[in-house]
């Protein structure tokens, strides 16, 4: 890390140079949109939803009890933030077929559907057509890399309960992507 | 858990979840006007949240909102107009105050008195004036000039130490205007504001 630390640029906040919060921003804005545009599988929802997150943290900064662990006390509000969003968020115009095993998106003719992402389309449709807590516990533990113990500390889900909610995602996943897979 | 998910299942469960996560493992990035957007919201909010205690908060240096589309010539032209009148000398002292040019000499004060200047500004249309500058940490809200008894025109008395002040208008809480009849000092984002100086002699110029 260069320049001030987190804890520096939150004091420097909290002392009224609101500028400082920039440099949080710049710090952690693409450390936190994976997990959201992956989350939402939307660009747009996860900005927005990352915006959203940014300004509860700055508008809670005195509540962030161990500045020095800024990074981890934001994370937890960008994944609550993911929550609310994709419990609010249309439901994405997706649907199966199960006689080809193909994921489809239901578009209407001619139109670019929202939340196109780089990475391999079906494995992100397939992923959103997951409930939206075993995608929540699928990434925090498989694309995000977390422990166990790390995803409950940020989530308040027990270890035993998030272990299911993975095991869950993957037959999910597995059963979607079968026939891309093989799986 | 289930009893039958024993190790052999959690292997090819982790396995068959490299696989898919490898692809979502790649990098994202934020639009580029993620951080200009944030900040705005920030600067809205965060004066309010967080007073500054720096002599010039950032949102002042950052923020572009109050930006002054007139200056002098056209506030002149659209009729606003400001006269900065000097107070009797001490604060508490009974006030005696005249109308001043741009360059204001009052008689001599102890270099260590505060002194009370009035501020007068001239603007029929406006609904409401701050007077905004280095003495109240430019913080909106902390003096709002009152109309005074001729139409259209707002005053607001404020006590100032000796020494170099700037300071500036906020019309209808939006519109920042500095005083065109006072000398101009500009930011390094080009935002103007007015210069007064309080000591032996008073004097915008």
């Amino acid at each position: 890390m260069t320049g001030p630390s987190d804890s520096e640029l939150i004091a420097a906040v909290l002392a009224g140079d609101i500028d400082s919060f920039s440099g949080l921003v710049r710090r952690y804005q693409d450390t936190c949109v994976r997990f959201a545009v992956r989350m939402l599988g939307s660009r747009v929802d996860a900005d927005d939803a990352l915006q959203s997150a940014f300004m509860r943290a700055f508008r809670n900064l005195r509540n962030c009890r161990e500045p020095e662990r800024f990074g981890g006390w934001l994370y937890q509000i960008v994944i609550n933030e993911c929550k609310t969003y994709a419990t609010r968020q249309r439901r994405r115009e997706l649907r199966f077929t199960p006689a080809t095993n193909v994921i489809e998106r239901a578009v209407a003719p001619g139109s670019e559907p929202e939340g196109d992402t780089d990475v391999g389309g079906h494995i992100e449709y397939a992923l959103g057509m997951l409930p939206a807590e075993q995608r929540e516990a699928f990434l925090l533990k498989h694309v995000e890399e977390l422990t166990y113990d790390e995803m409950s500390a940020m989530t308040g889900v027990s270890v035993p309960a998030l272990k299911m909610r993975v095991k869950r995602a993957c037959d999910g996943l597995r059963d979607l992507l079968e026939g891309v897979y093989h799986a | 858990m289930p009893e039958n998910y024993d190790e052999k299942a959690m292997d090819k469960d982790a396995q068959f979840a490299e696989r898919v996560a490898g692809p979502l493992r790649a990098a994202e990035h934020v639009h580029p006007s993620f951080e200009k957007r944030v900040m705005e919201k920030v600067y809205a909010e965060g004066p309010l949240l967080y007073p500054a205690t720096v002599s010039r908060p950032s949102w002042w240096r950052r923020e572009r909102v109050f930006r002054i589309s007139p200056l002098a010539g056209l506030a002149l032209a659209a009729g606003i107009g400001t006269i900065i009148v000097l107070s009797g000398v001490a604060l508490g002292s009974r006030l005696s105050t005249r109308p001043t040019a741009a360059a204001q000499t009052a008689s001599a004060p102890r270099a260590d008195t505060v002194q009370l200047v009035r501020f007068v500004f001239v603007e029929p249309s406006a609904a409401s004036v701050e007077l905004v500058g280095d003495f109240n940490e430019w913080t909106r809200g902390t003096t709002r000039l009152q109309r005074s008894g001729a139409p259209g025109v707002w005053v607001a008395s404020v006590p100032l130490s000796p020494g170099r002040h700037e300071y500036a208008f906020i019309i209808n809480g939006s519109r920042w205007v500095a005083d065109p009849l006072a000398v101009k000092s500009t930011d390094d984002f080009g935002t103007e504001s007015s210069v007064i100086r309080v000591g032996a002699a008073v004097s915008t110029t």
